[in-house]
């Protein structure tokens, strides 16, 4: 690979990364316990305390919490990844294209990229989501809300990869691969690999960023229909005054998607 | 000359940018796969004769074209279209609105500018990144803005200005930090300070100047942040602004009040990066 580029790679934090891993382990296992399942009402139990058979207690419906919140955790992690990968796809091929391509068009995707971020997110997103069929299946509204985040997302992350392509095409190792007589299609082979020092941080800030999206878009009855879980529904069971009376076991969503985004956080930032 | 018509050609991209948004929106919505099906359909009080009659219409308002006429025919009458929910023009709905939101947009700016300032200027001139600086900004951001609402009315303090603030202020801090960091680690500014110069003489005479070009960008990334957060600050605290109107909007499929809401944010962000060469500085924040 060329080293043409000075910026270096970041170094992922272990301690965030292995806590999170042990977190998604913890609520694969709480999953794979017999007799769980996020959407099993216990009629006999509604809004009950934490005991040995719910550990966190049961929501206004008799669903057990931990259940919920474990599911959630890993549908609104394994959605943001996978928004956050296509949308640094995206990104990736976007931005590198447009560098590399004729001024005229490289300004012409620029502005694409200007006009969607024009938008504030929410706004984007509640009006796509509002479009939506009014019959959606749950799992198709989670598909659907991850999506739309990949779509919003990928503009600033590329018009980051293409200020960071365009100096690629300015560096001296460049030059010289060009003046040594390398084609165009050899020479891009080492572009993208000069790039992951930047795609990979775009790639970690944007799971944050999209899980939150996701949890402000369900606290606003936006987001991902029931009886899927997602933070931001459990959210929801913060407006519900007689059971924060109830029981304190409601704001282990909120503490947890706390943790879980500073994790993030820890995992995305540079050492 | 060529600053004329570099402004030329900036508000020239500005205006574009703008009518691409709205036929961008405009598309998206008629394309979206729920577009043709209307909430009251779902109503049990409707009869089937009007079931009918809500298809028909739906099925009338199907072309593109004529959406996009009846947008941009609404702009030129300057109503803005007619609300389906209301019945009424939708500048009629967003003209109130705006005064509520302005003002609790300019609040907010103004508080969480100081506030970020103030924090900045002192984390900053310190060697190292200190983490009782970085810690509340980091934390802050790491709460979903309607939690951060939902948690100040349960804890009974504070009200959207300082839900906002707290938002504005978090994300600010980072960026003016960042920035009042690379500004103190100028060469002449570590000869100044190892000549004995005092901290508050540095900041007035050489610190605050060499940043202010850039409070453009500064500015950009306060308007998106307090714009990102209005929709969930608005709904919770159950403030009569242009965020609530836009959630009522999408609640109840309202596509005209919808789309007025989100023009006039496309054109406050756009009008935002003022300055053409700083204008990008906020999407690496």
């Amino acid at each position: 690979m060329a080293r043409g580029m000075t910026m270096r790679i970041p170094a992922i934090r272990p301690a965030a990364f292995w806590s999170l891993l042990a977190l998604a382990a913890i609520a694969i296992g709480v999953l794979a316990l017999p007799g769980r399942s996020y959407s099993g009402q216990d009629r006999e139990q509604l809004l009950a305390s934490a005991s040995a058979q719910h550990p966190a207690g049961t929501d206004a419906l008799g669903r057990d919490r931990m259940v919920r919140v474990s599911a959630a955790f890993l549908l609104s992690m394994g959605g943001a990844v996978m928004a956050s990968a296509a949308a640094t796809l995206a990104a990736a091929g976007v931005g590198t294209l447009s560098a590399f391509s004729p001024a005229a068009l490289g300004s012409l995707a620029m502005l694409a990229c200007d006009v969607f971020l024009a938008l504030p997110w929410l706004f984007l997103l509640m009006m796509v989501r509002s479009t939506l069929p009014l019959t959606t299946s749950p799992a198709h509204s989670a598909a659907i809300t991850f999506l739309i985040l990949a779509v919003v997302g990928w503009p600033a992350c590329a018009r980051a990869v293409y200020r960071g392509a365009l100096e690629l095409r300015k560096a001296e190792w460049m030059l010289q691969a060009r003046a040594a007589g390398l084609r165009d299609k050899q020479i891009m082979r080492h572009v993208l690999p000069n790039l992951t020092s930047l795609l990979i941080p775009q790639f970690l800030i944007c799971i944050p960023a999209f899980i939150i999206a996701e949890a402000n878009l369900g606290a606003l009855g936006l987001g991902i229909g029931e009886p899927l879980p997602s933070w931001g529904s459990m959210l929801l069971e913060l407006d519900n005054s007689p059971m924060l009376m109830h029981t304190a076991w409601v704001y282990l969503p909120i503490a947890l998607l706390i943790l879980i985004l500073l994790l993030f956080e820890g995992v995305a930032t540079k050492q | 000359m060529t600053c004329v018509a570099d402004m030329l050609r900036w508000i020239a991209r500005t205006l574009m940018i703008v009518m691409m948004v709205a036929v961008g929106s405009t598309v998206l919505v008629r394309f979206a796969p729920g577009y043709l099906s209307d909430a009251r359909e779902m109503d049990s009080r409707y009869g089937n004769t009007t079931r009918v009659e809500l298809a028909a219409e739906a099925a009338r308002s199907a072309s593109l074209a004529q959406m996009l006429s009846a947008e941009f025919g609404g702009w030129t009458r300057g109503n803005f279209g007619i609300s389906r929910q209301y019945d009424v023009p939708v500048l009629e709905l967003i003209a109130p609105r705006l005064a509520v939101t302005g003002g609790l947009l300019l609040r907010s700016i103004a508080f969480a500018w100081s506030l970020a300032l103030c924090a900045a200027l002192v984390s900053s001139a310190g060697r190292n990144p200190s983490l009782s600086w970085q810690a509340p900004s980091t934390l802050l951001l790491a709460v979903p803005t309607a939690a951060m609402a939902t948690l100040c009315i349960l804890s009974d303090c504070g009200g959207p200005t300082l839900v906002m603030t707290l938002v504005v202020a978090a994300r600010d801090f980072k960026f003016l930090d960042r920035m009042l960091r690379n500004a103190w680690r100028d060469p002449h500014l570590l000869q100044a300070r190892a000549q004995g110069l005092s901290t508050l003489r540095l900041v007035y005479a050489h610190i605050l100047p060499s940043v202010a070009p850039r409070l453009l960008a500064l500015a950009t990334l306060s308007i998106v942040t307090a714009l990102s957060a209005l929709v969930p600050v608005e709904v919770v605290f159950s403030v009569p602004g242009l965020g609530q109107l836009a959630w009522n909007a999408a609640m109840n499929r309202d596509l005209p009040v919808l789309l007025g809401v989100t023009m006039i944010m496309a054109v406050a962000v756009t009008f935002a990066g003022m300055n053409p060469d700083r204008a990008g500085e906020w999407q690496g924040a």
